[in-house]
């Protein structure tokens, strides 16, 4: 089944897990399996229309989903679906 | 000789610093905080003497660089070949992959938060920062209040100087591509996710039509160095 691997910035919401194996055909399938999983991470992830969020990229097999057919893009049992968030930190007080 | 501006001394800055000082290139550093005691753990170029201290002037000293206590403007940019972003700000990062992209200079954003973190390798031409996340949002988790692990910062800023030199040095070979580091223990395998520019991106739709200015300048002035 296809993995869903979490950035670092979203564990604690899968309980510090880094690889979620979800059941799924898509990418939408596979971020709504994923919710189901761990509640709450979708809404980080996918803005209130439900499409992507603009600071959050989503790959396939290291391939721009939105090269790919946007959420609808198909995944397979060996597919990994990478979440890759814009990321704020570098200096800081 | 490169010159190069640092945006943000902190846990990035530090490494990043030493890497360009290191190599050989003309410094500025640019970053209005002061060292407090918080930043102890993940930024180790200062130490419990340097409390109260300006950030950027403590660095530069330490590394033989200029100094700015301020924030990034286009001003800084202006003096500069080569941008890198260390900054904990979102919108600092996305003005300076536009002010970048509009002025034809190379640049380098690096971010790091937790256990992970990016870096983006950005020249003309390639795609840029905002062709890939669009737009900075307000609520992104910065290290202050998410917390990062202090090697984390080291080694991705290790790897942000590494790809900074790179590209001063002329290699596009990174160029508009991310590298994604989301395990500490990973670290010397990030994910290289590379891309094309974003139709529709309104920096992009800004960028000087070739040649790119400050490129073509360098390669030109690099000709005329190596002619007899």
């Amino acid at each position: 089944m296809p993995s869903i691997r979490v950035p670092s910035a979203l564990r604690n919401l899968t309980k510090g897990a880094a690889d979620v194996d979800v059941a799924a055909q898509n990418v939408r399938d596979a971020l709504a399996e994923l919710d189901k999983l761990h509640p709450g991470i979708a809404a980080r992830v996918l803005d209130a229309g439900g499409g992507v969020r603009p600071f959050i990229k989503i790959f396939v097999g290291g391939e721009d989903i939105g090269e790919l057919g946007g959420l609808d893009a198909a995944v397979t049992a060996k597919d990994e679906i990478a979440i890759v968030p814009a990321i704020a930190g570098g200096a800081g007080a | 000789m490169t010159r190069a501006l640092l945006v943000g001394a902190g846990g990035l800055g530090g490494p990043i610093a030493n890497g360009l000082a290191a190599a050989g290139h003309a410094l500025t550093i640019v970053d209005p905080d002061v060292v407090e005691l918080s930043n102890l753990h993940r930024q180790v170029q200062f130490s419990t003497s340097d409390l109260g201290a300006s950030k950027a002037v403590v660095l530069a000293g330490d590394v033989n660089a200029r100094a700015e206590v301020a924030r990034w403007t286009p001003a800084l940019g202006d003096a500069c070949d080569l941008i890198v972003d260390a900054s904990d700000d979102p919108a600092t990062k996305f003005a300076i992959s536009d002010w970048a992209v509009a002025n034809g200079r190379r640049y380098v954003i690096a971010s790091a938060l937790r256990y992970g973190g990016n870096v983006f390798a950005g020249a003309p031409g390639a795609a840029c920062y905002r062709c890939l996340f669009e737009d900075p949002v307000d609520d992104a988790p910065t290290c202050a209040d998410a917390g990062v692990l202090g090697p984390v910062v080291g080694a991705i800023g290790g790897v942000a100087a590494a790809v900074a030199i790179g590209l001063a040095a002329g290699d596009r070979s990174l160029a508009g591509a991310l590298l994604v580091f989301d395990d500490l223990r990973r670290v010397a395998e990030p994910r290289i996710v590379r891309f094309a520019p974003r139709p529709g991106c309104p920096a992009c739709a800004r960028a000087p039509i070739s040649p790119q200015p400050k490129e073509a300048a360098d390669a030109e002035h690099s000709r005329a160095k190596r002619t007899p």
